[in-house]
């Protein structure tokens, strides 16, 4: 791994279940693990979603480039995690003695500018269906190859809930619950509490193409 | 090895939606990259220039490319294989710093008209967020998170609508840690309830304003906190005049001195970004005189030279990036390998 050594002055020691930052905290530092488990997590409406579990060497909080931007997700320490804590001021400091750093942290970012883009997509559709409908063909350009080999021709099975589509829509929960019921209603998609299943893709795909403005 | 391919004029690279894990230099010739704009729908067409990068997005990131790269010109291109420049990449960490600021400039960018689409109803604003969180956790009885979500509630919002409640809170968190430990212990928000929920509907709202005087750390402290990070967050935002407004009201306030401290520092920044070279000097002179052991001395003196650099002194700029490089203290701090650069740059030592 790369040489550390010298940015010992930026190291911090986080117990187990210590918050390492907090959603919606105001954020100036993103974090390089050097060693232990880190927890991301959501608070969404009253259960706690586990987005992802994260060591060494990997980054997270670099949305922080974004100065004063709440966090969207909440760290804690699953147990002793040492990490490198840097903020916009000084990363270049790291990068240049660290092209490995430097080359993930780029790929960070490419994949946070797709997602960005993607979900401005979502948001410029004045259908609110097809916007819930956009909502799931994001999920599966981004879900697609982790989940191959589940995939039964055009249906489509997403672990969200409702909460987690009117997020990734823009809207709010009530609404989104309705348009929901309409499409689960028109047998287009089957609701479950803890996951949605649609049922064929490539409707989804010709809604929201019809309803994109050129 | 990277191949080179040749491409004639009017022939395209690549389409926009093709699937390709292949990064591109021009060499030789001229290229474009056509796209629509994603606000306004606008034919945008981006010409390359020779020794530049294109298609390293979509290539690293593994999604279709967003543009169509055409050629204008016969076209010498040098194509990377992802591995390829990978391998290229960890030999010239320049060009990968340098991506790595237009990345970040594009993540703002994008992120900012995300942000500007999103004004509706639904979307929970900090300060309300900041507080549930808190008060998730100490209804799940994890005391210690919850015990820090409210303390940063009150460093964020020490005179915010729900402060009251989360002192209150927090009491509970460090209260019920330490007789229980984190964990355990009768649920303490089963019959408080969740106070946000009510200040948004009730007369929970109008009964908070008599908190702001009981935070322990006093209210004027408390506004001059929120003041300065307002302040620092329309820095960022190069906003200069407006932050100047409030980091003026900070330090003629001067009631904490932290943070008359930092807003000193910070009113240098704000002159210097604006290109008034001979204002900043005069302002870091002043704290230089005033306040010698400012824990920002070594940027303070970074930036009077990049200064007296503007304004073409040379030597008066060489001799503050070598006083800097003399400040006690940590060999690799920002501002010593700034200098370093720097006085590099002028000629030396």
């Amino acid at each position: 791994m790369a040489d550390l050594a010298g940015f010992s002055r930026f190291a911090r020691t986080y117990q187990a279940g210590e918050i390492i930052f907090s959603e919606y905290e105001p954020g100036d530092s993103f974090y390089l693990i050097q060693a232990g488990r880190v927890r991301i997590t959501k608070i969404v409406g009253d259960i706690e979603k586990n987005i992802d579990i994260l060591s060494a060497p990997e980054i997270f909080g670099e949305m922080a480039i974004l100065e004063g931007a709440p966090r969207s997700a909440t760290a804690i320490a699953v147990e002793t995690v040492k990490v490198l804590e840097f903020n916009r001021a000084n990363f270049e400091i790291l990068m240049m003695g660290n092209p490995q750093i430097a080359l993930r942290l780029l790929k960070v970012f490419t994949k946070r500018i797709y997602d960005q883009k993607r979900r401005f997509m979502i948001l410029t559709l004045d259908d609110p269906q097809a916007k819930i409908a956009d909502v799931f063909l994001m999920l599966d350009e981004t879900q697609g190859a982790q989940n191959q080999g589940e995939e039964l021709g055009d249906k489509r099975d997403f672990k969200v809930t409702v909460d987690d589509v009117a997020h990734w829509a823009g809207m709010n929960t009530a609404e989104v619950q309705t348009l929901l019921s309409h499409f689960s209603n028109q047998r287009r998609i089957e609701l479950y509490s803890d996951h949605i299943v649609v049922k064929n893709i490539n409707d989804f795909i010709r809604f929201v193409n019809s309803k994109r403005k050129k | 090895m990277p191949k080179v391919g040749t491409y004639r004029a009017n022939s395209v690279i690549y389409f926009q939606g093709d699937l390709g894990d292949k990064i591109f230099v021009l060499q030789r010739g001229r290229v474009t990259l056509n796209y629509n704009d994603i606000e306004t729908g606008k034919l945008i067409r981006e010409i390359i220039q020779t020794g530049e990068f294109f298609g390293v997005k979509s290539a690293l990131g593994r999604y279709p490319r967003e543009e169509n790269a055409v050629v204008l010109e016969d076209a010498n291109v040098l194509a990377f294989t992802v591995p390829e420049f990978e391998a290229f990449s960890m030999s010239n960490t320049r060009i990968i710093i340098k991506m790595l600021k237009v990345f970040s400039n594009q993540l703002r960018h994008i992120h900012k008209q995300v942000e500007n689409l999103m004004e509706n109803p639904s979307a929970v604003n900090a300060e309300t967020g900041l507080f549930k969180t808190g008060e998730y956790y100490l209804r799940s009885r994890m005391y210690s998170q919850a015990r820090y979500v409210f303390g940063r509630y009150l460093t964020y919002y020490p005179a915010g609508r729900l402060a009251e409640q989360a002192g209150r809170y927090l009491e509970t968190a460090e209260a019920a840690l330490a007789r229980y430990g984190d964990g355990k212990g009768p649920a303490p928000l089963a019959v408080a309830q969740s106070a946000s929920a009510q200040a948004g509907s009730s007369d929970a709202a109008s009964t908070a304003p008599q908190a702001t005087a009981k935070p322990q750390e006093g209210a004027g402290l408390s506004d001059v906190a929120k003041d300065y990070y307002n302040a620092v967050s329309l820095f960022s935002q190069e906003k200069y005049q407006e932050a100047m407004k409030i980091l003026k009201v900070i330090l003629e306030t001067g009631s904490e001195s932290e943070y008359v401290g930092k807003a000193q520092f910070d009113m240098g920044r704000c002159l210097f970004a604006l290109g008034q070279w001979d204002l900043a000097i005069k302002h870091f002179t002043g704290i230089v005189q005033s306040a010698p052991k400012h824990p920002d001395m070594s940027d303070i003196l970074y930036i009077m030279g990049q200064s007296w650099e503007k304004k073409g002194d040379k030597a008066r700029a060489k001799a503050f990036f070598a006083k800097v490089l003399s400040m006690p203290g940590d060999d690799d701090s920002s501002a010593r390998i700034k200098a370093k650069k720097a006085l590099g740059a002028l000629g030396g030592a």
